[in-house]
């Protein structure tokens, strides 16, 4: 594996943003709102601008491990502060600082416990950003952990609709993974016999036997798959979806689920490919039941984002399966999906979180032609529909292409099933679009007011993505074959 | 004989000393507190400068080693701590204070000395001494406000255990013939197959075991946490638990691994104890019973590290000793302040906290993330250490288990939160007054859970050291 030293720590930049950013709000008094609020969106708009610059000066040519950084941390247990990005990582930290920015402007209106809300956002994501980096074991757990623990209190504290509840599934759910997580980590580490952490080394060929490659890729599959959202342990997401604040929302279905994901492909299959090779059949069932159930779930839910939150189902669903078919189109369609996913669900809940802030009720029956009052937020809301369905020219639509081609190849069976559950999900996408927007005019929503230039922004943001990548597939297809074909030639 | 290498444990005395003559003086809180506050502070200072000591004492009855020298530092650590929450002691009698504080200290040398005994009878005398002055301690609470049943329990429960200990001396005496624990180290493993030898084992290892509050001695944990004054409560769940595990980590190594019997009891305990905690905290109402339950808990996971007999189980339980004397204090310094009429307080009491004091509630939260094992706290630096350990011995099935344990504990660790930063109070609660001192403290407490958390590394090498003593 090539290892490409930084000259400048770009990404212990990116970490040391959000640490300074958490500091710079804990020390500012806490009625002092409107600076905490430009103190975040400065901050947040560091780390989107450090995350475009990697996506930028990532050296496709190169290939590896790029901005590498390497500190002996505790030489005693073998671990290291050991970061470095790749073809994979590198959409992942896009992913994370426009959905980090975007997200902290949404709530430019937010005034209830300002301060303590953005720090723990901060401390979130500066998590996330972690567990993308980071190449040791024991600093994934770490940023593992900090990136759900301040989940509970964000939910419980600003949330809505059966709130306590919903934090507290979602945290006891995420935590019964990382109970899975942590002994497969120690397995490894200790069953090495390396005295190291250091996931490079651990992914040498003939470390670990082929039975130990299945037990612990089973650990961490089923540990990081919860959050993933796999079925069938899905159930705390649309749940904790729905109870949780907009932003929270947006990160944590736009890029929490990520790492979930992301932790199966870094741990998982890096560590543990024999184990991958094996489980692969039930990894593509489990998720083509995600994508089917989801789909039919999300058509009978009279709630927006309870919709929202079973098409995520749905969506990480497709993830599952292109990462399930072990082939190069297969990983670019999963890691593109994610991608896509993120960006979609974030400007999905921005928009449904404004038309809720306004309305103050997110059922689908005493919504309706919200259209005449609304245009703007109702036009973001369609494009994010669309976006879900697969609609060509928008991101999603070349991620769920390639996934559904090698898914083919390898699965006919779930591939079909897979694609006709994207008509299901075209039509629920649609009705609820028809219900929410379209309709006669309700007298109580006439007269609120729509998305103001300056809260229109973030949204403006992420449509652009959505259709930048929409329009240019390959500025990410390239990007994530420097990961993707040199992961599967290496393959026994 | 050389008085050096017994420093910590004559300034120890010096200071127990002084709060002899102070009882007999009239009863002053003020002067009290801050004496006890500058002694002992300096003899931190005294066990730091004493901690390469090395040599052996009283014709080799008590031996000074790095293993040692770091314990009574801890132990230390823990009086002056526990000593900082005592400006204000609501739920002592104010005639009684100099007694309360030459108690915590006599019983603070007791530890040291225990840490440092290896001759049977030298442990017996220390362990005793120790628990005398926490019988004492336990039953200083204000007769008014609670009964004296807590005492009583811990009295009948400890005097048994003792009794059990000491039967155990003399089956393993018997069995070795040999009362220098250096020289039974030589004999022990080799006879780890006759049944009076392990039998004489565990009866001295109850001993101990009931000081940690491991099943099935674990009952009187509850009642005498609920029992005890608030700061009593505290020495107990800190200091005093790292004075047991100490004597547990050197009574174990003396076996040097050879009884596989030992170790599935162990095995057995550990699993036990934890479980048997950890779903008994969950429907506790009172925040010192919790505590008291997540302590039995705790105990588990320490047993994890010792019953691994190897360098690295030791460096992990000598590395959770001391997160669980900064965790286990910072749980109680919420709850000595937030309860500030020294009486105990129930979990919804804690409501609106993070409105009284944004402070306390964030200790509270780390603390007990630590005691959850959530990174990125020494809780879980700790844990990791541990099931490490455990994990090279094989024992996979008991750290899945552990960590099992870690999300049922969550589940009432984030009731108390939940407690803490959402429940609205019933009626206006004033504002706590924190003073700076006490602000300092904590947020130096939390700084280090943190910090250590992340960057074990400098106690990480002193605990190694420490435990590479006793595998020789």
């Amino acid at each position: 594996m090539q290892l490409t030293y930084a000259d400048f720590p770009y990404l212990s930049t990116l970490l040391l943003t959000c640490v300074g950013g958490l500091l710079a709000i804990l020390f500012t008094p806490a009625h002092r709102i409107r600076e905490i609020k430009w103190i975040s969106a400065v901050f947040s708009g560091i780390t989107m601008l450090v995350s475009i610059y990697i996506f930028l000066a990532y050296d496709k040519s190169l290939g590896g491990f790029q901005f590498v950084e390497k500190l002996e941390w505790v030489p005693m247990l073998g671990i290291s502060y050991f970061n470095g990005v790749d073809g994979f990582s590198v959409p992942m930290l896009l992913l994370t600082g426009i959905v980090f920015f975007t997200g902290v402007l949404t709530m430019w209106e937010h005034d209830y416990r300002v301060k303590e809300f953005f720090a723990l956002i901060f401390l979130l994501v500066s998590g996330v950003f972690g567990m993308f980096i980071t190449l040791d074991l024991f600093f994934v757990f770490i940023w593992f952990d900090v990136s759900l623990f301040p989940m509970y209190l964000l939910i419980a504290v600003w949330g809505s609709t059966r709130k306590e509840y919903g934090a507290m599934k979602l945290t006891l759910y995420l935590l019964a993974g990382s109970a899975l997580i942590l002994p497969g980590i120690i397995y490894l580490v200790a069953g090495s016999g390396l005295n190291t952490f250091n996931i490079l080394a651990l992914m040498e060929p003939g470390l670990f036997t082929a039975a130990q490659q299945k037990f612990v890729f089973f650990l961490f599959y089923i540990g990081f798959g919860i959050l993933a959202g796999v079925w069938p342990f899905h159930t705390w997401s649309p749940v904790g979806h729905v109870a949780a604040p907009t932003a929270v929302s947006m990160i944590h279905a736009g890029v929490l689920m990520k790492i979930g994901a992301f932790g199966i492909l870094r741990l998982g299959m890096f560590i543990c490919p024999e184990g991958w090779q094996f489980w692969a059949p039930l990894m593509a069932l489990l998720a083509t039941v995600g994508i089917v159930y989801g789909a039919f779930v999300g058509l009978s839910q009279t709630d927006v984002k309870y919709v929202i939150g079973y098409s995520s189902v749905s969506h990480m669903g497709i993830v599952g399966l292109g990462l399930a078919t072990m082939s190069v189109d297969g990983l670019n369609g999963a890691i593109f999906q994610m991608f896509a996913h993120g960006v979609m669900t974030a400007l999905f809940f921005s928009s449904v979180g404004y038309i809720y802030d306004k309305t103050h009720t997110k059922a689908i029956a005493e919504l309706g032609g919200l259209l005449k009052s609304m245009p703007v937020a109702t036009s973001y809301f369609i494009i994010a529909a669309l976006t879900g369905i697969g609609v060509p020219c928008l991101a999603s639509f070349w991620a769920e292409l390639m996934v559904f081609i090698s898914a083919f190849k390898v699965y006919p069976i779930y591939g079909t099933l897979a694609i006709a559950a994207l008509a299901v999900t075209a039509l629920f996408m649609l009705r609820v679009v028809q219900k929410v927007c379209y309709g006669p005019e309700d007298e109580r929503w006439a007269g609120l007011p729509d998305v103001s230039p300056g809260l229109g922004i973030p949204r403006m943001i992420l449509v652009s993505v959505i259709v930048l990548f929409g329009l240019f597939p390959s500025l990410m297809f390239d990007m994530i074959q420097t990961a993707s074909i040199p992961f599967l030639s290496r393959l026994p | 004989m050389n008085f050096i290498l017994f420093q910590p444990e004559l300034f120890g005395l010096f200071m127990s000393g002084v709060f002899l003559c102070l009882s007999l003086a009239r009863p002053n809180s003020k002067r009290d507190f801050f004496t006890a506050l500058a002694l002992s502070a300096v003899g931190i200072a005294v066990c730091l400068a004493g901690l390469r000591l090395e040599g052996g004492l009283f014709y080799g009855a008590y031996r000074v080693d790095l293993f040692s020298q770091v314990f009574k530092t801890l132990l230390f650590m823990g009086l002056f701590l526990v000593i900082c929450i005592c400006s204000e002691l609501k739920g002592i009698a104010e005639r009684l204070h100099s007694e309360f504080y030459l108690l915590l200290t006599v019983c603070t040398l007791a530890m040291m000395m225990l840490v440092s005994s290896v001759h049977l009878l030298t442990i017996y005398v220390a362990l005793e001494l120790s628990s005398y002055s926490l019988y004492i301690l336990v039953f200083l609470r204000k007769r008014e406000d609670y009964g004296i049943d807590a005492g009583i329990k811990y009295f009948l429960i400890g005097a048994t255990a003792s009794a059990v200990m000491l039967f155990g001396f003399a089956l393993l005496y018997g069995a070795t013939q040999a009362a220098y624990v250096g020289e039974m180290l030589q004999v022990l493993p080799g006879l780890m197959d006759r049944p009076l030898v392990v039998i004489g084992l565990f009866l001295t290892l109850s001993g101990f075991l009931f000081k940690l509050a491991v099943f099935p001695f674990h009952f009187w944990a509850p009642d005498v946490y609920e029992g005890a004054p608030n700061q009593v409560t505290a020495y107990i769940a800190s200091a005093s638990k790292v004075g047991a595990i100490a004597i547990l980590i050197r009574m174990v190594s003396l076996t040097g691994g050879n009884s596989e019997f030992l170790v599935h009891a162990l095995v057995a305990l550990a699993i036990i104890t934890m479980t048997v905690g950890n779903l008994a905290a969950i429907v506790q109402k009172d925040l010192k019973r919790l505590l008291a339950y997540s302590s039995v808990a705790q105990a588990g996971y320490i047993l994890i590290g010792i019953l691994s007999m190897s360098a690295a189980g030791y460096t992990g339980a000598i590395f959770y000793a001391l997160a669980l004397l900064l965790m286990k204090f910072t749980a109680f310094l919420v709850v000595v302040k937030v309860a500030y009429d020294g009486k105990n307080i129930s979990v919804d009491q804690l409501a609106g906290l993070h409105r009284r004091s944004p402070l306390l509630a964030m200790a509270l939260m780390l603390s007990l993330f630590g005691l959850a094992g959530i990174p990125p706290t020494i809780g879980f630096t700790g844990k990791l250490l541990l099931f490490t350990a455990a994990m090279k011995q094989g024992y996979f099935t008991l750290v899945l288990i552990a960590m099992i344990n870690v999300v049922i504990s969550l589940y009432y660790y984030l009731l108390v939160i939940k407690a803490a930063y959402l429940t609205a109070p019933v009626g206006e609660q004033p504002d706590l007054e924190i003073t700076p001192p006490m602000k300092l403290l904590t947020g130096t407490l939390v700084t280090v859970m943190v910090v250590v958390g992340i960057y074990p590394t400098l106690f990480l090498d002193l605990a190694e050291k420490a435990a590479r003593m006793l595998v020789l």
